[in-house]
């Protein structure tokens, strides 16, 4: 199969499945799982073939315009390839935790539909290309949320497509800008050329990048869209769409403006503390357990922001970490979040109460993944932060330690919640409610728990990716 | 040949009108296609009459309008039968349009096209329809004479109409184009000559808004562009000043003008108001060798989506009278295809990629940065992330949104045909690029 036909193939064939299984809905279940396990395998096959020195295994070259130096080049190096392998492995996940969805047909092509850009996304080096498969991600988004979302869903599907767009555009002057300087769409090139008035294009990127992760005054959207969207999709937006930022920010900032990067490091620190310390405090005001796993995704992100800002091996290999640890800590805790409130139809934690005498499966995983999200040793949540602290102690000396703050706060608010909701007398609602889960998000639980503690023991393959996608740094 | 054969069925078509409207159509589409292969082959106006000449980007942009106002014609229902003709009509006169390299012949031409466009928006029915159609008319002669005066005092200070050797630094020439452009912003919809528009675009028949607005309005955009390219390049300044703004307070007023609309058929109207403003971007541009790609390429991919959006509409108030928001509620349970289709091409109108929407607004902005102006660049990327608040809202009230009833419509078979050329159209330039610049810029 063509590289490029894995970006167009879902995009246009996707209504084709609709229209097919309209009759009978429960295929297309199977053909996005299928189609999923065969993206995995695609990125696995990828990851095999990376160069060992680093660097970009090229794919190909596609709709070719000389006149604007403008065509789809698809290369992809580690980098790339952890994101790919995530996005495929989150998708196969999010097939088994919908796998009881209301109108499947139109679901599952949506789905199978977002997968072609969100690849294209991770896939390309040319920058236009990357703007136009960014924006075309909301689209699916936009349907998925705004139609199997909880009560507000139409108000937050709406606010996350124009946040998200708006800012989107000040990334476009960027790029434009970038090729009106350089003359290159392609990233490769334009690394090669000198730039010379990057700090405008910089804060114009950057402003893009930031809304997507998002950092502290650009957060909003998310703990609306997050909240509202249905729990398998939340994971797809703080697992693939937040990562997206970060991608970004790593790709089109650190890798090709190093020099201003370093300028205006410091900033960027200073929005990733804020952002980690705010949304924490918010998070542990909070009462309503889903908004509270949103604001700890937003912390979280905030300590990439603080890692990718030292401009160092250790500390893009530590937000390399963090990215995919984040992804597959919060994943769990949104999944148990969302099918709490489906269970017993109330958002609440100090409604909740007692979950682990009626539950007790959820609820342990819940307590798994959310002592993983305050940085219990031994899962991903411990390697990512240690990392992120170390790397940062090297970078900015040793008053940084604050941000070991941000693993107290979320102690906190975990702690707390697992206090309230899961432990704690049994609450009447939780007493009349009969709870069950279907045996594919029981799997889907499972192998994300397993996944949180086999790379918290063993960090070394997401390193070892870092080492191949880091090396323009030197290497460990 | 192109323009016999199209004038021949144009006179040919009324003859069929009330006896078998399927062969009015289908000869109509035979002449578009036989007017496509001659163009193909080369043979145009120029081949006769030596103000017309033919080149690229020219042929591009008469096969996207041919193909357009076939699908135009395969939608049409018996109570639009009068457009037929017309549109036969006006697509001779938009070939000679497009071709021409004489300013005289271009005003000329340019009132021909005002005239069809009266004829087109004639077809009353009712007191809005007339409405409408007045409004238009009388916007469209307050025009014609603004550009008549303009072009009387351009035409002291110069000896030859031909675009190359025109006489572009005469004494009145500023002032003189200046005029002229005030005549020629009326038919673009610029605020603040688009009040006509709003009323005229929404309240006509649709289908020959569609054309109105979708055809009509590329067609000029290209040929002004072409008429005006030598002025423009002399005055840089004033060209700047002057299409930046006129750019800026077009786009921000009509975008916020939509979002307080509740009638869908309005919305569209200052839709299209709207992308006036983003089209003149390039205009403001002339000096980015980008400028004259920029615009082609808007009026390539704004002539697919406008038109097909009003089509649609049509549609669906001739079978389920939909003329405001909470009318298209739950739409995709009563009209799946209309509202898939209506979808696409509303996405493409709000510039989302692999649309033909995106690449023409990353184009044409494109030329804006190329000649320094990304300020303004930007202004007009934050108010199409603006526009985006009211596609998004037809959107939301098509597949978000409960159906009041039950009642499903079906496409007919000639109105599916000519939305899938539109389609087809949209996805292809969103994808494919190569096209447009080649036409206009050799490597």
């Amino acid at each position: 199969m063509v590289a490029v036909d894995i970006i167009f193939a879902p995009i246009f064939l996707s209504a084709l499945v609709y229209f097919m299984t309209k009759g009978a809905q429960h295929i297309a279940k199977y053909i996005a799982l299928g189609w999923f396990v065969i993206l995995f395998f695609i990125a696995f096959n990828w990851y095999n073939q990376l160069p060992a020195d680093g660097g970009f295994l090229f794919l190909g070259n596609y709709l070719s315009v000389p006149q604007f130096g403008f065509e789809l080049t698809l290369q992809i190096d580690a980098l790339s390839v952890a994101m790919l392998l995530l996005t495929a492995a989150l998708l196969i996940l999010v097939v088994f935790t919908s796998w009881n969805e209301k109108k499947p047909a139109a679901y599952f092509s949506l789905l199978i539909m977002f997968s072609g850009p969100i690849f294209g996304v991770f896939m390309t080096t040319n920058v236009l290309w990357f703007f136009m498969f960014w924006e075309l991600t909301l689209v699916p988004m936009l349907f998925l949320v705004g139609i199997w979302g909880a009560e507000e869903r139409v108000y937050a599907a709406v606010k996350f497509f124009l946040y998200t767009h708006v800012f989107a555009m000040f990334m476009f002057v960027g790029f434009f800008l970038l090729y009106k300087q350089t003359g290159y769409w392609d990233l490769t090139l334009i690394k090669e050329t000198a730039l010379a008035t990057p700090a405008l294009i910089w804060w114009l990127m950057f402003l893009g990048f930031a809304a997507k992760l998002p950092v502290f005054p650009f957060h909003t959207w998310l703990p609306d869209a997050h909240v509202q969207a249905p729990s398998s999709i939340s994971v797809l937006l703080a697992g693939v769409l937040l990562k997206m930022g970060a991608y970004g920010l790593i790709r089109f900032t650190v890798e090709l403006m190093p020099v201003t990067t370093l300028q205006f490091a410091k900033w960027m620190l200073i929005i990733g503390l804020i952002t980690t310390l705010y949304a924490g405090f918010l998070a542990i005001y909070e009462r309503h357990i889903k908004k509270m796993v949103a604001y700890s995704s937003i912390s979280h992100m905030g300590l990439v922001v603080v890692a990718i800002s030292t401009m160092t091996y250790d500390g893009l290999s530590a937000a390399l970490f963090e990215m995919i640890g984040h992804a597959l800590v919060i994943s769990p805790l949104f999944l148990i979040a969302g099918w709490l409130h489906h269970q017993t139809h109330t958002w609440y934690m100090d409604e909740m109460g007692g979950i682990m005498k009626k539950a007790p499966y959820a609820a342990a995983i819940f307590i798994l993944a959310g002592m993983a999200a305050l940085g219990l040793p031994g899962t991903m949540g411990f390697v990512g932060e240690l990392t992120i602290i170390i790397s940062a102690v090297k970078a900015y000396g040793w008053w940084i330690a604050v941000i070991a703050l941000a693993g107290l706060i979320s102690a906190g608010y975990i702690i707390w919640a697992v206090r309230r909701a899961i432990h704690g007398p049994m609450s009447p609602i939780v007493e009349k409610t009969a709870f069950t889960m279907s045996l594919p998000e029981k799997f889907a639980l499972g192998i994300y728990a397993f996944l949180i503690v086999y790379f918290g023991i063993n960090p070394q393959p997401i390193f070892d990716l870092a080492n191949k996608a880091f090396s323009f740094f030197g290497g460990m | 040949m192109s323009f016999i054969v199209l004038i021949a069925a144009g006179l040919l078509v009324p003859v069929f009108y009330r006896s078998n409207i399927f062969i009015a159509k289908m000869i109509a589409v035979a002449a578009f296609i036989v007017a496509a292969y001659f163009i193909y082959t080369g043979q145009s106006l120029n081949s006769v009459f030596s103000y017309f000449v033919m080149d690229d980007a020219t042929r591009l942009m008469e096969f996207v309008l041919l193909a357009t106002l076939a699908a135009v014609s395969l939608s049409l229902t018996g109570f639009e039968r009068p457009l037929i003709a017309q549109m036969l009509f006006l697509a001779g006169a938009s070939l000679a349009f497009l071709e021409t390299n004489n300013f005289f012949m271009y005003i000329v031409l340019f009132e021909v096209i005002a005239i069809i466009s009266y004829i087109l928006v004639a077809n009353i029915r009712n007191f809005y329809n007339a409405e409408g159609a007045i409004k238009a008319f009388i916007a469209g002669a307050v025009a014609s004479g603004i550009i008549l005066f303009g072009f009387a005092l351009f035409s002291f200070t110069t000896d030859s109409f031909n675009y190359t050797d025109m006489n572009v630094s005469g004494k009145f020439t500023l002032i003189a184009v200046a005029i002229m452009l005030a005549g020629i912003f009326y038919k673009l919809t610029v605020v603040p000559m688009h009040g006509w528009a709003a009323d005229a675009y929404s309240q006509v028949n649709h289908a020959a808004a569609a054309i109105l607005s979708g055809v009509i309005k590329s067609v000029v955009l290209v040929a002004t562009f072409k008429a005006f390219y030598k002025f423009l390049v002399v005055y840089p300044l004033a060209t700047v000043l002057i299409f930046s703004f006129f750019a800026i307070l077009t786009m921000t007023l009509a975008n916020f003008m939509a979002l307080w609309q509740k009638r869908i058929s309005k919305i569209l109207a200052y839709s299209s108001i709207a992308h006036s403003g983003y089209a003149l971007i390039p205009f403001a541009a002339v000096a980015s060798v980008y400028s004259y790609s920029g615009i082609l390429y808007y009026a390539i991919a704004y002539i697919f989506m406008q038109t097909s959006v009003f089509l649609i509409l049509n549609d669906l108030r001739r079978e389920l009278g939909v003329k405001y928001l909470e009318d298209i509620k739950g739409l995709y349970k009563k009209a799946p295809l209309h509202s898939l289709i209506f979808t696409v091409q509303l996405f493409s109108l709000a510039g989302i990629p692999l649309l033909a929407g995106f690449l023409s607004k990353a184009v044409a902005f494109y030329a804006g940065v190329d000649a320094g102006l990304w300020w303004i660049v930007l202004i007009a990327l934050l108010n199409s992330a603006l526009a985006v608040g009211y596609y998004v809202w037809i959107i939301k009230h098509i597949y978000f949104d409960e159906p009041n009833n039950n009642v499903t419509i079906n496409m007919s078979q000639g109105s599916l045909i000519g939305q899938l050329i539109l389609l087809a159209g949209t996805v292809y330039f969103g994808i494919v690029a190569s096209d447009v610049f080649s036409a206009t810029i050799s490597l």
